[in-house]
């Protein structure tokens, strides 16, 4: 009776001191279409190693998926602790249901937090606020440049080397038609990729141009804009673009393409160094040894700027709900500690963080391109790839996709510009 | 006749739950919809009463709304109409024939219990010039037009679309059909081959008429189809090029969610309820009580 005493003491005992351990441990939700389930995984893993009595729940959507889940959590009232956002519209949609995240980096990194970040992370991440707001509603985790990429044994076997100007691209183009390779593969059914091309092509008409379009200081019937459009129409009529680009997704219609080494040219982001970092990557992919990045060409004649388009790809804000200190935990983790490591190593995209780099490299091309990337590149980045007005964004998607299919005239085009433009100025 | 409060409360009870869950999920959001409709608003923060603003906007100065409307124009009777036919053909051989039939029948029935999804990605790549099938086999058998870029083109690309989703759903009229055909008696058929007539005169003749049942079931089910028509769009075209394949479901999505256009996307969608409400009650009138519930047969 004694022994039978004792062990349903210890049992109670344990069971409390385990629900005490239960009860005092925070869970921080989190849910975003960035970073992919499994490498958000690995950097829970490593952040709940880091700080123990938080557990963090994660979920990830498309993009598509991910406005519906968060417009419904948003009117429920029941958002989560942590927020994937993009700067711009999406911040500042959900503004209202943000907490300020400045006071939590400056709990971890002090006063002068802001020199921990890549420049362009930290102007980014206010896009959009209203005059005399000067709070910033999330924190930057991952940045990108936006460029274009070669397949190296696709330009070995047509003995050319990166083009710097419009006649040497039309010659590779020309070339790799010959030879049966798609000349600049790009899934131009997909808005944004359009837009990221015509964002490298006026900023090498007339850098800045179009951020003081948005702030209404210049017409987007500009000769210039419609110059850029003449110049993204060219790309079709000359044969850069593959047949039938406007017909095909970028993902994972053209990367399929790419990745089976049958395109020249393709236009991407930093990002693309993730290809090496899956699971089973294909031959030209592994330790990103088929691939290598270089700079728009002169379209123009005038001269390709020195500098980047790019910013954040993801920022994460902290839900006015949430328990404030944990989830800045978490998310300072993730944007310079043990969870951001983790994300880091799988090369998923640039660091906002400074200092911040893989752990590994599986070849010295690697290395050099992450290199080149984080030195070279992304410190030159001045002007965003985003633009603030989903309404003109969408518009300009539009007359991308009409100029290239013959619907509209450039001048045609950004006139559709200008009257969205007018429109959501009321 | 007077019945007893007791009659009332039972009878109430036993409704009570189909109303309650009519109320919630039918008869709320189409009033919050239509009171969204109202307003200019991003789906989150507070939003500015525009009055029927939206509603003027959709019929005056909504490009992409007309071309939706258009496309359904081509899509509800092309895809009803020839899924119809190829259904009809389909199971009228099959069931004039017994080798291999159920093996015919699980091949033509499987791409309609394949995701959309699936479908949109994989046929995308077929229409594909650059290594698509269908260029490859124009390059192979000179029929060059097949390496045309269907989907690029701002004239074919909705046709390109309803080709995939009568492929689609060509399976499941085929279904319907056999098991209308079930129905028929065989000595119907027996004195039609005794008097004569040839296996396509039966076919257009004998078995057809005697399953308009069938056919106004499908057209009822294809119309519907046609208005929810949605993943295969988002994953083939987007709605693209330029909105040339623009159907209204995408272009709601793409204002509530996308453009942060709720109040329009609201509004939208009560053009699409108002639609739907009207070629329903326009069925059930006009042709439901003489074809689907057998008066004409």
């Amino acid at each position: 009776m004694k022994k039978l005493l004792l062990s349903t003491t210890a049992i109670a005992m344990a069971t409390t001191v385990a629900t005490t351990a239960v009860a005092q441990e925070t869970t921080v939700t989190y849910r975003s279409w960035s970073p992919v389930i499994q490498t958000l995984d690995k950097m829970v893993e490593a952040t709940e190693a880091a700080h123990p009595g938080i557990a963090i729940d994660v979920k990830t959507f498309n993009y598509g998926e991910y406005l519906v889940d968060l417009q419904t959590r948003a009117n429920s009232g029941d958002m989560p602790d942590l927020v994937g956002l993009e700067p711009g519209a999406l911040t500042q949609q959900y503004r209202q249901q943000l907490a300020p995240a400045q006071q939590c980096a400056q709990s971890v990194w002090g006063d002068d937090w802001q020199s921990k970040f890549y420049p362009l992370a930290v102007d980014q991440v206010r896009l959009g606020n209203p005059e005399g707001d000067d709070n910033f509603y999330g924190l930057p985790v991952l940045t990108q440049t936006i460029n274009l990429w070669y397949t190296v044994p696709v330009l070995e076997d047509l003995s050319l080397e990166a083009p710097t100007t419009y006649e040497e691209l039309k010659a590779l183009a020309d070339a790799a038609r010959e030879a049966g390779y798609a000349p600049m593969m790009i899934g131009a059914g997909d808005g944004w990729i359009r837009r990221d091309v015509f964002m490298q092509l006026i900023h090498n008409v007339a850098p800045g141009l179009i951020y003081q379009a948005e702030a209404g200081d210049v017409p987007w019937t500009d000769a210039r804009f419609v110059e850029a459009m003449q110049a993204w129409k060219n790309m079709f009529d000359d044969g850069i673009f593959q047949d039938g680009a406007l017909g095909l997704s970028h993902y994972p219609g053209a990367v399929e393409v790419i990745e089976s080494g049958r395109a020249a040219t393709f236009p991407m982001g930093a990002w693309w160094q993730q290809q090496a970092a899956g699971d089973n990557p294909t031959p030209l992919s592994e330790n990103l040894s088929g691939y290598a990045a270089f700079k728009f060409p002169d379209v123009t004649g005038k001269g390709a700027p020195n500098d980047f388009l790019g910013g954040i790809d993801v920022m994460i804000g902290i839900s006015k709900d949430a328990d404030y200190d944990a989830a800045c935990k978490v998310l300072t983790d993730w944007i310079g500690g043990a969870g951001a490591q983790t994300l880091i190593n799988t090369f998923n995209d640039l660091p906002a963080f400074v200092g911040l780099r893989p752990e590994k490299f599986g070849s010295a091309n690697q290395e050099a391109v992450w290199d080149m990337f984080t030195e070279e590149w992304l410190p030159t980045v001045k002007y965003a790839r985003q633009l603030a007005s989903p309404d003109v964004k969408q518009a300009l998607e539009d007359a991308l996709a009409a100029v290239a299919a013959g619907d509209k005239t450039p001048e045609e085009g950004m006139a559709m510009v200008q009257a969205a433009y007018d429109s959501s100025k009321g | 006749m007077r019945l007893h409060t007791g009659a009332y409360t039972q009878g109430f009870a036993f409704i009570f739950p189909a109303v309650a869950l009519f109320g919630v999920f039918v008869f709320y959001p189409a009033f919050y919809v239509l009171y969204a409709a109202l307003f200019e608003w991003d789906g989150i923060n507070d939003g500015v009463f525009v009055g029927l603003g939206n509603f003027h906007q959709i019929f005056t100065d909504d490009t992409p709304f007309w071309i939706s409307m258009r496309n359904a124009l081509y899509w509800a009777p092309l895809t009803i109409v020839i899924q119809m036919v190829l259904g009809f053909l389909i199971a009228f051989l099959l069931e004039i024939r017994t080798r291999m039939v159920p093996l015919f029948r699980a091949l033509f029935y499987l791409p309609a219990i394949v995701s959309p999804v699936v479908i949109g990605i994989v046929w995308q790549r077929i229409y594909n010039p650059f290594g698509g099938l269908l260029s490859d086999i124009g390059r192979a058998t000179g029929l060059k037009f097949l390496a045309f870029p269907f989907l690029a083109d701002t004239q074919t690309a909705i046709f390109a679309v309803i080709v995939v989703n009568i492929w689609q759903w060509m399976g499941f009229s085929m279904l319907m059909y056999i098991a209308g055909m079930k129905g028929i008696s065989r000595e119907i058929l027996e004195a039609a081959r005794l008097d004569g007539i040839s296996t396509r005169q039966t076919a257009i003749h004998v078995v057809w008429p005697m399953l308009r049942h069938v056919h106004m079931t499908l057209i009822l089910l294809g119309v519907i189809g046609t208005l929810q028509t949605f993943p295969l769009i988002y994953i083939m075209t987007k709605g693209g090029p330029n909105h040339a394949t623009e159907m209204l479901p995408n272009y709601i999505f793409q204002q509530g969610f996308i453009l942060q256009n709720m109040g329009y996307a609201s509004a939208l969608s009560v053009v699409l309820l108002a639609l739907s409400l009207g070629l329903s009650i326009f069925q059930v009138k006009v042709l439901g009580a003489r074809f689907s519930f057998g008066a004409g047969r």
